[in-house]
């Protein structure tokens, strides 16, 4: 029952969305409003909504004849982990995929009621072919409610993708991955994350609208621009809380391997990255409109190609490409967006209109040049390292590995110089900027990080990362900072304000601005904590028996016991640990092993004692009744990375409002004019 | 360009530089232990993406503790990454050098910072005269050169589809090794060297069905004292989820003789062993070894003549086990130190 009506939601929203490109196409040929767009743009979200509905309502009611559900679930799993099976497998992920996508085209179609013109239509349209692919796989290759016709002990041998077969299901599921039921981040981190993914599909629909309709004028970008910082802001809390997923469940202390999955959202948040600030340089200055739509195809391909990476097995081996039909469809999809975005960009290229020229290297849009050169060079590092394995095996067989050294390598000189461009740019003026000016207003942050830097350097450590990273931090927040009071004193001067006043006016005049610089403190924050936790983290592995005590970073830990809880999806064994500070009780920590019913190995899971000057990370190594082997490890000021991060998240979401309602009192004036 | 532009312009190149230098420098290894390092740049042959110093798996913990025995050896660097790449299967450099097959990996990213920074010193320093001029003077110029990098990337996705096919057999340029290997399974593996065995295994790593050759090859190793050739082939047939209950016992019972024998665990070892009798419960070889480990490794001579004798017991046990568990018995029943 379940089954026909995911499957009836899914037929719809392919329904709907043939529909949608029938009809847009139309709108956007003729110019004319011919039949409603609204009613297609109804009919997906209504059948993603149901498909996505009736997939969790299966998980909810262990309904086992549909075979993800005999695959991917079991009767014991808890709630939230029930519902976020939903996209915890392929089949449901796409599922997600699907209605995250049909979200995105009511936003879009939204939009297009409120102005209806051609680059709306046409960008509805695209939307509608990403759609149908999606929808099509759904339908297809990557079917969430295939049933079950055939039992095994606890999971479905074989399924037919015909609903109304007669079903064979098995008396208990499979449960879920036990990695993904050990902790509630995992509920929200995939539906924030394709909310970041699958919103790139919105710049890049309005790029392809305006080069196909022959409009490569401003229009298109300032949507693409608008939805790119929906996109972004949703993709860095997605990355953020993939981080700090990885540091509470997978139990080494990290936060981050330079793992092909976590480099799949990196790149497009890389490149997302450069098209916020490149936008804005053809918005002031008219310059790098060619460059511009390069970055946006590039930014939707890389998301196509993550998804290609991360779901089709190919990362594990490439050897997996073909156990499942959705890798090849996602690479040849990909070759389909790469081949045709850019060959519409070719035959269109005489339309975009060159730069103007560009009077010094030393202005903003300089800055913003060395931003994007870093911010592509770097989003290229990951791809190549990220592929290049991959290549190489596929035509010598030869096996090499890319990881951690690799990247760190090439990423750090790569961030510590961002880190310098955006200290400098804010504060540097469009078209040319008059050294005195510039040196008047980098002295001071410049002097003020030479300060931290030795303060760092003779209070708290000499590793020169450290170091390096609080004279960076400070520099960029310094910098923003005198902009900030260079600004206000002006306003102070002319109006007779409070100097507290001005600043919140000089902070009003320009919302868009300064939440773009409330991004850069957060990615300051992020460096720093990263810094700080990677450097200078103790780490020590010792065997307690119940009664022994070890001193570790300036902590005295007590193993009291062991102890032992049985659920009904696992058996949860652990130790019970108490920690001491100068002989005062600070906390009980209890790291434990999780056995699930599904997988005999067990996961360790670490507990994490958050203080202000860092993390006090226990994982367990091994268990045995008489000892337990255990990992102590410190992360300092790793707060900071989580802070940071969502601060940067926080930048974008504020960027976005605050634009809205410029655009709103920019309406108004115009209607109050006439 | 005015002098005073100049000299800001050098400021912040050489300040650039500075940064560049630095984290290059500092980022030579420097702090932290040397196994660590070590650790750090060794991929975990069952994992991830992650390395052996971050891994939680067993397997990663069993070769940080041989990582760190050889630094205490007084071992380099070089050694000790050698002797991991050649004794573990699937363990491979994370940290790829700037030669041979990964030579490209360094030189593609220079390439496109200096392509970078040369397209935008063009752009700079080659402006054109007046926009409209140039869209009408040089459009079918313009058109030609993208008409080409249309054909470069329509090439490129000529590649990726040939690469596709290229994979699809599940095997690639190995698949011819992987036939034999299939072959030879069935067949008598007496004749099969070594180096071939390796080949094969290698070739079908996926493929749980190799476990008989695995089994065999590491039976040899084993036979040998070459426990570091042997661990990762016993581990693999041991995790395998179609090896039949024997191959996993023996694995399991390999691995645990391996842990005390190797490196002392007694611990280890008799979970191994444990394990290996939940699948076999009256399996002598694996009682004989738990014997041996409570015997020689616990000191528990009590328990390990229990188990002698519970082997004694079975009724169709080989004479020659039945002659070597009964010499055991007789020492260990004197109360005696294992020999």
């Amino acid at each position: 029952m379940l089954g026909f009506l995911g499957t009836a939601g899914i037929v719809a929203g392919l329904v709907g969305y043939l529909l949608l490109v029938v009809r847009s196409l139309g709108v956007a040929r003729t110019g004319t409003r011919k039949g409603s767009l609204a009613a297609p743009v109804q009919i997906i979200l209504a059948g993603s909504a149901i498909a996505m509905v009736a997939l969790v309502l299966a998980l909810v009611v262990d309904d086992f004849s549909i075979s993800y559900v005999a695959n991917h679930h079991a009767s014991t799993t808890p709630f939230p982990f029930n519902v976020a099976s939903a996209w915890g497998a392929l089949e449901g992920s796409i599922v997600l995929w699907g209605l995250v996508l049909s979200i995105f085209t009511w936003v879009v179609h939204r939009k297009y009621q409120q102005s209806p013109d051609a680059l709306g239509a046409g960008a509805l349209a695209v939307m509608a072919v990403v759609g149908i692919f999606f929808f099509g796989l759904m339908i297809t290759v990557s079917n969430p409610f295939e049933v079950c016709v055939l039992a095994g002990e606890r999971s479905c041998l074989s399924s037919s993708p015909w609903p109304f077969a007669t079903t064979q299901p098995p008396l208990e599921g499979a449960g879920p991955n036990p990695l993904l039921q050990n902790h509630y981040l995992m509920a929200i981190h995939p539906p924030i994350l394709y909310a970041g993914y699958v919103g790139l599909t919105v710049p890049f629909a309005y790029a392809i609208s305006a080069l196909a309709l022959k409009v490569p004028g401003p229009e298109w970008l300032s949507r693409s621009h608008r939805s790119t910082l929906v996109a972004w802001s949703f993709l860095t809390a997605g990355i953020l809380l993939g981080g700090w997923w990885a540091y509470e469940v997978l139990s080494w202390g990290g936060y981050w391997a330079w793992d092909p999955v976590e480099n799949a959202s990196l790149m497009p948040w890389l490149v997302a990255t450069a098209f916020l600030h490149s936008a804005i340089v053809q918005q002031r200055r008219n310059m790098l409109q060619a460059w511009n739509f390069v970055l946006v195809i590039s930014m939707f391909s890389l998301t196509i190609l993550g998804t290609f990476l991360t779901r089709s097995g190919t990362i594990n081996s490439v050897h997996s490409f073909t156990q499942s039909a959705i890798g090849p469809a996602l690479l040849g999809f990909l070759a389909l967006v790469l081949v045709g975005s850019f060959s519409l960009f070719a035959t269109r290229s005489h339309l975009v209109s060159s730069a103007p020229r560009m009077r010094s290297l030393v202005s903003r849009e300089g800055a913003f040049l060395a931003n994007n050169l870093i911010l592509t060079l770097y989003a290229f590092v990951v791809l190549v390292g990220t592929t290049y394995p991959l290549f190489l095996e596929a035509f010598t067989g030869t096996q090499v590995g890319v990881g951690g050294p690799f990247y760190n390598r090439l990423a750090l000189p790569l961030t510590f110089t961002l880190l310098l461009v955006m200290g400098i740019g804010p504060i540097t003026p469009w078209g040319s900027a008059e050294p005195a000016l510039l040196w008047r207003r980098l002295r001071l942050p410049l002097m003020a990080a030479l300060i931290a830097g030795v303060a760092v350097a003779l209070v708290i450590t000499r590793n020169g990362w450290v170091v390096l990273a609080c004279v960076m931090g400070t520099f960029v927040v310094g910098s923003l900072v005198g902009l900030l009071i260079e600004q206000a004193r002006a306003r102070e001067n002319k109006t007779e304000e409070s100097l507290r006043q001005a600043i919140a006016h000089v902070v009003k005049g320009d919302k868009a601005f300064w939440a773009g610089q409330l991004s850069h403190v957060g990615v300051v924050l992020v460096a720093i904590g990263i810094a700080f936790a990677s450097n200078l983290a103790l780490h020590l592995v010792v065997v307690l028996e119940p009664g022994d005590t070890v001193d570790f970073a300036g902590f005295e830990l007590v193993y009291e016991s062991p102890f032992q809880i049985e659920e009904p999806q696992r058996t949860v064994r652990g130790a019970r640990i108490t920690v001491l500070r100068d002989g005062e009780f600070v906390a009980t920590m209890e790291p434990t092993a999780n056995f699930y019913v599904n997988d005999g190995a067990g996961i360790v899971t670490p507990d994490v004692l958050t203080r202000p000057r860092g993390d006090l990370y226990l994982s367990l190594r091994n268990f045995d009744s008489a000892s337990i082997t255990l990992a102590l490890d410190t992360s300092p000021l790793i707060w900071l990375l989580w802070v940071g991060g969502l601060t940067a998240a926080a930048g974008g979401f504020l960027a976005l409002a605050s634009r809205r309602t410029e655009r709103k009192s920019t309406d108004q004036r115009l209607t109050a004019d006439v | 360009m005015s002098e005073k532009s100049k000299n800001l312009a050098i400021g912040v190149v050489v300040a650039t530089l500075a940064i560049l230098l630095s984290s290059l420098v500092i980022s030579q290894p420097g702090s932290g232990d040397r196994a660590q390092l070590i650790g750090a740049s060794i991929k975990c042959p069952v994992c991830q993406g992650e390395s052996i110093a971050d891994s939680p798996a067993n397997m990663a913990v069993d070769m940080m503790a041989l990582v760190e025995q050889r630094v205490s050896e007084g071992a380099t660097n070089q050694e000790i990454i050698d002797e991991l790449l050649d004794s573990f299967t699937g363990a491979v450099l994370l940290d790829p050098p700037a030669s041979g097959a990964t030579l490209l990996l360094w030189i593609v990213p220079l390439f496109a910072l200096i392509l970078g920074i040369g397209v935008i010193v063009w752009w700079k320093t080659h402006p054109p005269d007046e926009p409209g001029d140039e869209v009408a003077a040089t459009a079918p110029a313009t058109r030609r050169r993208l008409y080409g990098g249309l054909i470069v990337i329509g090439g490129m996705a000529l590649i990726i589809g040939a690469a596709t096919l290229l994979i699809k057999d599940g095997s690639g340029p190995a698949s011819g090794a992987a036939e034999t290997g299939a072959e030879s399974l069935t067949g008598n593996l007496d004749d099969v060297s070594n180096e071939t065995m390796e080949a094969v295994i290698a070739a079908n790593l996926d493929n749980a069905e190799i476990d008989g050759m695995r089994l065999a090859l590491a039976e040899r190793y084993f036979e040998l004292g070459d426990y570091r050739s042997s661990f990762p082939h016993f581990l693999a047939v041991a995790q395998s989820p179609i090896a039949t209950d024997d191959q996993a016992t023996i694995a399991l019972v390999r691995l645990g003789w391996m842990a005390y024998d190797g490196n002392g665990e007694v611990d280890t070892a008799t979970e191994l062993l444990d394990q290996a009798l939940e699948i076999s419960p009256d399996s002598p070889v694996a009682l004989y070894f738990k014997g041996q480990v409570l015997w020689c490794g616990a000191g528990d001579t009590a328990s390990a003549s229990t188990i002698f004798e519970e082997i004694l017991n079975q009724p169709d046990l080989p004479n020659e086990t039945r002659i070597r568990v009964e010499a055991d018995l007789d020492l260990a029943g004197t109360g005696a130190a294992c020999t």
